[in-house]
Order: C-alpha cells, then sequence, then structure tokens
C-alpha cells in the first residue's frame, strides 16, 4: 500500500505559543531568546524576520536591526506543553505520530486510515482546523509519500499554507527545485556541487551514484536517493517510553570544565543504564543535547553495533557522541542524554576466544551497584567518575 | 438546445485508495496511476484537491498530459468558498493563473463554487458572492449553495444574467438543506450533483459517513425520467458527478446513471 505521510509545521512555534500565552502580542516583533550578554536568537516573529533578524544571530545585533521587537526569554515547558497538546490532536487520527528535531514539527503516517477518516489530504485539512480551535496555531500542512517529500512541500509554502503532492509525481515535483530546499543536504555538499554548477534538484537527479561518488563520495547513495524523493524512514511515535530513557543535567553555574562536564555525562550515564538494566533493555544509540550559555543547542549521537546496557560501555559510547558534539568554549548551562534502538541484550559469545575478563568485571560491578541503589536508593552509592558532577550541580 | 445534448456521467474526485480494495482499480495500483485509469471509466472529473490547496499551473499540465480527452470540472479553493480571509482577492488572482492550462486546453466544463451551510443568504454574503463572481469572470462557473436561503427567483435570476449554472443537488431531504431543483440559469451547462442520502451522517463531521451512500435504481430513475430530460432539452451539454465516494458507490451508481441516459 502507498503511503502517505502528513508534515504539520507551525512556523515560529515558540512565537506562536507566546502569542498564545499574551494576546496583546499579536501583530508585534518579537524576538525569543535568553536575557544574557551573549545570547543568540532562538526564534523570531515574521514582523522581526522581514527586519532581518534570523535564527543564531547575536542578540545585540538583533536588536540593532529591529529596534521595536520585544524580546522574551523562552519557555520550553510552555512549548513542550503546547506541542504535547497538538501530539493527543494528532494521535485521534494515527497512533504514529513523530515529533520531529526542532518544536513544531509532526510526521503523521496516515497510511491505511482511509476508511476511517478519508483522504489524508481531509485529515490534514481537519487537523489544522482543529489546532486552529483548540489552540489557536495554524500550521502549515503537507501530504506526501514520505518524510522527505511532505518537508520539502511544507518548506514550499512557508509561512502559511499547504500542499499536496500525489503519490507517484516525487520526482517532477522535486525537479524544479533549488537543491537548499531539500533536508539531510549539508552547506559542505551544497558547495561542492555549485563548484560544478549543479543548484537544481533536476541536475542532481541526472547523475548517477558513481558520478556523485567522485563529488561527494561517501554521500553519494543519500544525495541520489534524496534527488529522486526516496525517503524509507518510517515515522516513529515519541511517546513516554522515549522520554522515559532521557535525563537532564542542569550546571550550577554555566561552566566549561571538562571534568565537571565529563562527571555529569558520567551521573547521566548511571542513571540510564540502571533506567535500562530494570527493564531488562540495552540501547544501541546515546544522542547528547549540549545547551550553551548563549542559547545555542548542538544535538550529536553515536551509535553502536551491539545492544549495550553496562556503565561503562555505556560511558564510552556517550563520550563519544560528547566529543562530536562540545566544539564551543562557550559555558554550557545544561547536557541532556537520550537513547534509542531499544533492543534486549543479546550477548555472542565468541566460539574460541575466552570473554573479556574487565568486562566481566564491570558488568558485575553494575550489578552489585544497581543492587545497593534498589534497596537503599539511587543516590546512595556512585561511581567515582560522577564525583565532580555531585558536589557543584543538579541532575533532574 | 435539443434532447440529445451531450451528457457527461462522472465522479466527485478519482484518487481514492479504497477504491482499490472496492475493485474499481487493479490491485497495487498507485496513485499517479489512478487517473490514467479512470480515463477510462468515465468521460468527465470533478477536480476536488482543488478545494484542498491552490490549483498550480505545473500540476494541472502534468494531468492534462496524462489523462486523453477526459473533460474536468474543478472546484474552486475554499479560502474563498469556506474559509474566506481577508486576502480572497489575491485568491482569486492566484486560481485564474493556476487553473489556465486546463481553460486553455477547452477540456474545462465548468468551476464549481460550492458554499458551505453556514453560508446564508445575507446582504454581506450576497455581497461577497458578487464581487467574486465578478473576480472570477473569466472562467466558466457553477455555484452549489448547501443552504435553503438560496433557493429563490431573484437569486436564480441573478445566476441566469451572469449566465452561471446553478448546481442541482441530490441529498438527504433535511429542512435547511437547499432543496433539489432542476432550475436552469445557464443554457451552456446544467450541472447535477449527487452526495447521497445519508440522513444521520451528514453531520457527522466525517465524510467517510457523510457520503456512504448507495442509491437504489429507483433513485436515480427519479432523475433520468423526468429531471434530467427536462434540464437536457434546455441546455447546449450536461454533467452529472457522484459524490457518494465511499467504497466506490458513486463509480457504480455513475455507470448505472450513465446506462438509464440515451
Amino acid at each position: 500500500m502507498e503511503r502517505r505521510i502528513i508534515h504539520l509545521n507551525i512556523a515560529d512555534f515558540s512565537v506562536a505559543v507566546e502569542r498564545l500565552l499574551d494576546t496583546s502580542l499579536k501583530g508585534k516583533a518579537l524576538i525569543i531568546a535568553h536575557p544574557s550578554p551573549r545570547a543568540v536568537v532562538a526564534d523570531m516573529s515574521d514582523e522581526a524576520y522581514a527586519e532581518g533578524v534570523h535564527k543564531g544571530m547575536l542578540l545585540s545585533t538583533a536588536r540593532l536591526r529591529c529596534r521595536k521587537a520585544l524580546v522574551l526569554p523562552p519557555r520550553p515547558e510552555q512549548y513542550h506543553k503546547a506541542l504535547q497538546r497538538c501530539l493527543e490532536h494528532a494521535a485521534h487520527y494515527t497512533p504514529l505520530v513523530e515529533r520531529s528535531s526542532g518544536s513544531g514539527h509532526l510526521y503523521l503516517d496516515v497510511t491505511g486510515t482511509h476508511r476511517l477518516f478519508g483522504p489524508a489530504p481531509d485529515i490534514g485539512w481537519r487537523l489544522r482546523n482543529t489546532l486552529r480551535q483548540d489552540l489557536g496555531l495554524d500550521p502549515i500542512w503537507s501530504v506526501g509519500s514520505n518524510k522527505l517529500i511532505a518537508k520539502v512541500a511544507s518548506r514550499l509554502v512557508k509561512p502559511r499554507g499547504e500542499y499536496i503532492v500525489g503519490g507517484g509525481e516525487e520526482i517532477p515535483f522535486l525537479a524544479p527545485l533549488p537543491l537548499k530546499l531539500l533536508p539531510g543536504i549539508f552547506p559542505h555538499d551544497l558547495l561542492r556541487l555549485r563548484h560544478v554548477n549543479i543548484e537544481r534538484v533536476h541536475q542532481l537527479a541526472a547523475l548517477s551514484v558513481q558520478e556523485l561518488a567522485i563529488l561527494c563520495d561517501h554521500r553519494a547513495q543519500h544525495l541520489y536517493q534524496t534527488a529522486r524523493g526516496i525517503d524509507t524512514s518510517p515515522v516513529r511515535p515519541s511517546g513516554r517510553a522515549e522520554a522515559k530513557y532521557t535525563h537532564l543535567h542542569i550546571f550550577t553555574p554555566d561552566t566549561n570544565e571538562e571534568a565537571m562536564v565529563r562527571a555529569a555525562v558520567a551521573t547521566l550515564v548511571q542513571q540510564l543504564g540502571y533506567g535500562l538494566r530494570q527493564e531488562r533493555l540495552a540501547c544501541r544509540r546515546i544522542t547528547i543535547s549540549l545547551h550553551y550559555s548563549d542559547g545555542v543547542m548542538v544535538n550529536r549521537q553515536a551509535t553502536s553495533k551491539i545492544p549495550l546496557d553496562d556503565e561503562t560501555a555505556l560511558t564510552h559510547l556517550a563520550n563519544t557522541a560528547l566529543y562530536l558534539a562540545w566544539r564551543r568554549r562557550i559555558r554550557l548551562r545544561q547536557i541532556s542524554l537520550a537513547c534509542s534502538m531499544l533492543q534486549y541484550p543479546v550477548q555472542q559469545l565468541s566460539l574460541l576466544a575466552a570473554a573479556d575478563p574487565r568486562q566481566q568485571k564491570n558488568r558485575r560491578l553494575s550489578e552489585a551497584l544497581d543492587t545497593i541503589r534498589s534497596r537503599c536508593g539511587a543516590s546512595k552509592v556512585v561511581r567515582g567518575s560522577q564525583h565532580l558532577a555531585h558536589a557543584g550541580s543538579a541532575a533532574l | 438546445m435539443a434532447a440529445n445534448a451531450p451528457v457527461f456521467t462522472g465522479t466527485s474526485g478519482f484518487s481514492y485508495p479504497e477504491w482499490i480494495e472496492a475493485g474499481i482499480y487493479p490491485p497495487g495500483t498507485k496513485s499517479a496511476q489512478m487517473l490514467g485509469l479512470y480515463c477510462h471509466l468515465f468521460p468527465v472529473v470533478e477536480l476536488n484537491y482543488t478545494w484542498y490547496q491552490m490549483v498550480r499551473q505545473e500540476s494541472v499540465a502534468r494531468m492534462l498530459a496524462a489523462s486523453g480527452q477526459l473533460l474536468y470540472c474543478a472546484k474552486l479553493t475554499r479560502s474563498m468558498t469556506h474559509e474566506i480571509d481577508e486576502d480572497w482577492q489575491a485568491q482569486t488572482a492566484l486560481y485564474c493563473q493556476g487553473i489556465q492550462p486546463l481553460l486553455q486546453s477547452g477540456r474545462l466544463l465548468s468551476v464549481l463554487v460550492q458554499f458551505p451551510p453556514s453560508f446564508h443568504r445575507t446582504r454581506e454574503n450576497r455581497l461577497y458572492l458578487a464581487r467574486l463572481f465578478d473576480a472570477l469572470k473569466a472562467l466558466p462557473l457553477s455555484v452549489e449553495f448547501r443552504h435553503r436561503s438560496w433557493a429563490q427567483d431573484s437569486v436564480f435570476k441573478g445566476l441566469e444574467e451572469r449566465q452561471i449554472t446553478l448546481v442541482s443537488v441530490d441529498a438527504p431531504p433535511l429542512s435547511d438543506l437547499f432543496p433539489p431543483l432542476a432550475v436552469i440559469t445557464n443554457p451552456d451547462l446544467f450541472y447535477l450533483r449527487l452526495h447521497g442520502r445519508n440522513a444521520q451522517g451528514w453531520g457527522s463531521g466525517s465524510k467517510q459517513q457523510q457520503f456512504n451512500y448507495n442509491y437504489s435504481k429507483e433513485e436515480l430513475q427519479q432523475w433520468s425520467r423526468e429531471r434530467i430530460p427536462q434540464m437536457r432539452s434546455a441546455c447546449k451539454a450536461g454533467v452529472i458527478l457522484f459524490n457518494n465516494h465511499v467504497a466506490g458507490q458513486a463509480v457504480r451508481n455513475a455507470q448505472a446513471m450513465a446506462k438509464l441516459i440515451p
């Protein structure tokens, strides 16, 4: 059966929520940014955008460009509540609702729901009406045969509107578009392609994987598929289970000391590992989100070939993600750690070599610590690597 | 005007996955193949996707190329009928622009302006209607009202002066709905839409219930014996479209209706 994916995009989500909470802000230029000297713009209204303000710009520059703009501090808990409400409405139509990275983006897989709810465009329209009536939000909605097509369609009509791409129309739909509209094409890809005068999707789609490999090396296959509108990634529902394996650590005060940050990661890994082992689960991927004191957020992930539940192995994986994410000298405000690709732990024993004794020892230690924690409380016993984190900050 | 004026029968929309399950399209049919298959079933189709989103030249051109000699009726976008906003005039300009390939091909029978039941005959709405018709005067128009307040001679006369077709509707016998009339306001075309008579499902808010109805032969004959010949004799051409799309009932009813009309 042909897939039908709906993408809902609430443009300038945090601004939209702030305007819901305070209706007097409607029509005014707004900038969402942390109130600190080196803060950067996290989001802005159309009015501020029209004056030249954009995301990631230094707040001081943004203020110069749009002097009349009101600057509001971000209120993530309010944004989360609003998004949660959107998710509840979307869940009425399908259990497959994915909250994409970045606020205000939802994907719904409505494949096979036509007998109950009618065609996908009708669902998109109804959902948008519900969000307008219940929350006062006016999302863009688009329909496509996969997440890639639906997202590009939304980008075409931003900041408001709708776009329906019929099944089988993916290639003609993408063909005339500029490459920068395609998600998953990085600036360095664009630069390389621009060097050979490739700026539109149909020009990219004319190249074979081998030809692309000359230009973009290991990215060739990905680019080849993207230019043809091929995206087999499923809509991954985000629910309680995922939130259960997400842990947050806030530094007080903000810090960029490596020892403190590593200790915080160790604490989060301990919480994560304990939770996983209690559920007799293991994970293959760890995602680290760093929130810098100037409002910039960076997400990076590391993936293991085998499912992990032991603290030492999880710490190693988390440190790999940390190494990828932590590239700035600005102090960190908070760090969060999430695991995904959850599986039941399996152990493939070697036919010839004996198991690594250090690994065995670490596992026994983790189990012993778990026993103490389950009897006396999770914070009663910690590893030495967590010592600094416990001295100067708070884990949530 | 002649008693044997051509009458084209078809359905409202053609892209329904459930029509595969209903056996209308073969198993495994992709959305992109449905229009090509539809051409073998009927001579006319009503485009309803144009109600959800603004019509675009490139998609209309692609559709024309893939559909042989199929004739089209196209719904006006909801931003001018159901969700009228301040920039509706800009929307009419976009629509006129987007529908051009269809207009130029000579295969556009009519643009359907369908208003919701909440669109009553008030002074404000009458003024809006007049301005909308003026903005769309380059297109062949048909108008469908869902509220009975528009069933008045003065309305019919106004449409006649503008040569705009009043859509005849077959719908459940509910007191507030526009009644099933065979009034001719445009000698070029009569336009009949059959929505089904599911009175229970009509107000459910679900299109799957609202348009879930299978016409009996007797019900179809109510139209084919008297009203359709009457309208046909007063017009150069006619179009009959079934909107009861659920489970492919529209296709079967339209095929049955085509057989009833000589």
